[in-house]
């Protein structure tokens, strides 16, 4: 089974992306697609300085797992999937998100990384809070459907 | 403890977390009890997470749950905003 191989994490440390794409290479790949969330130093014309993630992380792995199994359902080509996501404080610059998508061609590795970052923005329990120089506010999230 | 009652641990994440000033705790609840009854009751335990009460979103036992999931003894309910992770 491919996805025995697959690598989903949360972590506090800066996230290592040459690292995973690395470790996700096989000799079947003829393409990587590599997705990477970096903290933008701007929101709605206000100046960031920084940002906070929350995570629960137990769920966090579970729901990126499952956006990994979504993603061999609807793209059986797929040789490798790996998501890696931060949390504590992040500076400007710094990945918060990595994903990465191996493939033997590169159609199905950008679809898939499109769909991994898209999906992990609905389903996966992580927040983030937003700190200007004259305040903070947490970012609102939208809400996910919940499957019946 | 009676019969029908039910311990829960709860879990606050984000902007509920901080506004309720708690991230973990146990809830004594009456049998049947589901996510909109343990919901209630956390709510008046902590009234500021009533500006959450269209917004909330709610996990049992770490997968995403609507508010007529039926809660049992020893649950885990988690209570968050929406996601806003990437």
């Amino acid at each position: 089974m491919k996805n025995r191989m697959d690598i989903f994490e949360i972590t506090r440390e800066p996230i290592d992306k040459l690292g995973l794409e690395k470790r996700l290479l096989t000799g079947g790949a003829g393409a990587i697609v590599t997705f990477d969330g970096v903290v933008r130093d701007n929101t709605k014309g206000r100046r960031v300085v920084s940002l906070q993630y929350e995570a629960y992380e137990p769920m966090a792995v579970r729901e990126m797992r499952r956006i990994g199994d979504e993603i061999r359902q609807q793209w059986p080509d797929v040789e490798r999937v790996g998501i890696i996501h931060r949390f504590g404080p992040l500076r400007i610059s710094e990945s918060s998100v990595v994903i990465v998508i191996t493939s033997p061609h590169r159609r199905v590795a950008f679809e898939a990384c499109r769909y991994a970052i898209d999906r992990l923005k609905q389903t996966v329990p992580i927040w983030k809070k937003e700190i200007f120089e004259d305040g903070e506010e947490w970012v609102e999230g939208q809400a996910p459907e919940v499957k019946e | 403890m009676s019969d029908n009652a039910i311990k829960v641990n709860v879990l606050l994440f984000g902007a509920c977390r901080e506004v309720a000033g708690a991230s973990e705790l146990q809830f004594n609840l009456t049998a049947p009890a589901d996510v909109a009854s343990a919901w209630a009751e956390i709510k008046n335990r902590f009234p500021n997470l009533e500006k959450f009460e269209r917004s909330a979103l709610f996990a049992v036992n770490e997968e995403h749950s609507r508010k007529d999931q039926p809660l049992k003894d020893g649950d885990t309910l988690a209570i968050f905003p929406p996601v806003s992770g990437g």
